[in-house]
């Protein structure tokens, strides 16, 4: 093994069903972070491969093929936002970026999304936190999580409202 | 209320409706979207999607089964050889080079034909017997600016740049629904097959099997204060 300085050359795709296997799993895993429903991530997701694919040239390095997957996606994440809501809700960075980059060819990919999720959560106070905690990531109902918190349906629903407008604001300072 | 039901959409997993958002409603959605990408295992796509897509790839990219195992002796480039497409070519026009005007895609990305202009490829209707007809007054069309012309037999679009004055067909070259302008005028949208095309033709997104055609441009010119296009005589 020779050091990482030595590297003779960056590795590259035999073709497009290679580029498809090794990247379809991470560009819908980040799309679906952005967008946090499987429809609209199936859709962008067929859209940037449909778009990408038929021009590339596999001569281009692995990373230069992602790098050029991430910036199909911005395009098209940006285009689904101005069809659907009109203002662009969330965007792909520098971030998103260089997990879709720099990552090594196994298909394992790792999601972020839970660590992004925490770092909202733990600015919340307990009821907030809670409330938000099992209706979105543990999935519960309104009844379920009413139950789980003690309180009566109805202001679990009221909860959720002014967790998830904190948490929007919370977001707004952040970025 | 629309960002309420759009919570209530991402939670119950079905596809969010649209609306028009404000920068508020965006905040929410942005919080409600993380958390809701959170869900364990919510990241990963469906086998069944995986596979689906993977098919519809081949049928566009239609490989010819011996291209990989006999080398291509004429080429000294080696674009992914994906079929006789000159429509998937024009997809490529769309986001591929918006995609590279954003500046983070190198052309040697990108393989040369995919940046041929789309005009010459489109085609240009040109009418047996045709008139020159006014389709909007020039001080109605300034550079950025698009209108909608109804000629009765053709309808289409002009617009101006900075290149100068263009026209285009206004119906999508698919199975002929007319188009409409989206509200930023920057997209023409078939309502039927969420198909787009640039206001130059070229076709910018599609969920059709095969890419359909980018849109044929009509002839059009400025004459006395008016732009003219030239179209069939009736």
């Amino acid at each position: 093994m020779s050091d990482s300085g030595e590297r003779v050359a960056e590795p590259r795709y035999a073709d497009w069903e290679a580029v498809y296997r090794d990247n379809v799993t991470r560009v819908y895993r980040m799309l679906y972070g952005k967008v946090g429903n499987k429809a609209d991530a199936e859709d962008l997701t067929t859209e940037v491969f449909m778009a990408a694919l038929g021009p590339l040239r596999l001569e281009a390095s692995a990373p230069e093929v992602r790098s050029y997957l991430f910036t199909t996606a911005r395009t098209v994440l940006a285009g689904h936002w101005r069809r659907t809501l009109g203002l662009e809700v969330t965007a792909l960075d520098t971030d998103d970026e260089r997990w879709l980059v720099d990552l090594g060819p196994e298909p394992e990919v790792p999601s972020t999304a839970p660590q992004r999720a925490e770092a909202i959560l733990a600015q919340l106070p307990e009821p907030h936190r809670r409330i938000l905690q099992l209706r979105f990531i543990d999935a519960c109902s309104l009844r379920e999580a009413a139950a789980a918190l003690g309180i009566t349906v109805g202001y679990a629903k009221v909860l959720q409202h002014r967790a998830l407008k904190r948490a929007a604001a919370l977001g707004e300072v952040a970025t | 209320m629309s960002t309420q039901r759009y919570v209530r959409d991402l939670l119950r997993g079905r596809r969010p409706r649209r609306f028009p958002a404000d920068a508020e409603a965006a905040a929410e959605l942005r919080a409600a979207i993380t958390l809701a990408a959170a869900k364990p295992d919510a990241d990963s796509p469906r086998e069944e999607f995986v596979h689906d897509l993977h098919r519809r790839l081949s049928e566009q990219l239609a490989p010819a089964p011996t291209a990989r195992s006999a080398p291509e002796p004429s080429s000294n480039v080696t674009p992914l050889r994906l079929g006789p497409t000159r429509r998937r070519v024009l997809l490529a026009g769309g986001v591929a080079a918006g995609a590279a005007a954003i500046g983070a895609v190198g052309d040697h990305l990108i393989s040369a034909d995919s940046t041929a202009g789309d005009t010459e490829a489109a085609g240009t209707l040109e009418p047996n017997v045709g008139t020159w007809r006014q389709v909007a007054a020039s001080s109605d069309l300034e550079v950025g600016g698009v209108r909608q012309f109804d000629a009765g037999s053709v309808v289409g679009f002009v617009s101006r740049d900075a290149a100068g004055l263009r026209a285009v067909s206004g119906i999508c070259t698919h199975q002929g629904c007319r188009l409409n302008l989206d509200p930023d005028g920057r997209q023409l949208d078939c309502p039927c097959h969420n198909t787009s095309f640039a206001v130059d033709g070229a076709l910018v997104r599609h969920q059709l099997p095969q890419p359909p055609a980018a849109l044929p441009h009509l002839q059009v010119r400025e004459r006395g204060g008016q732009v003219e296009v030239y179209l069939p005589t009736v």
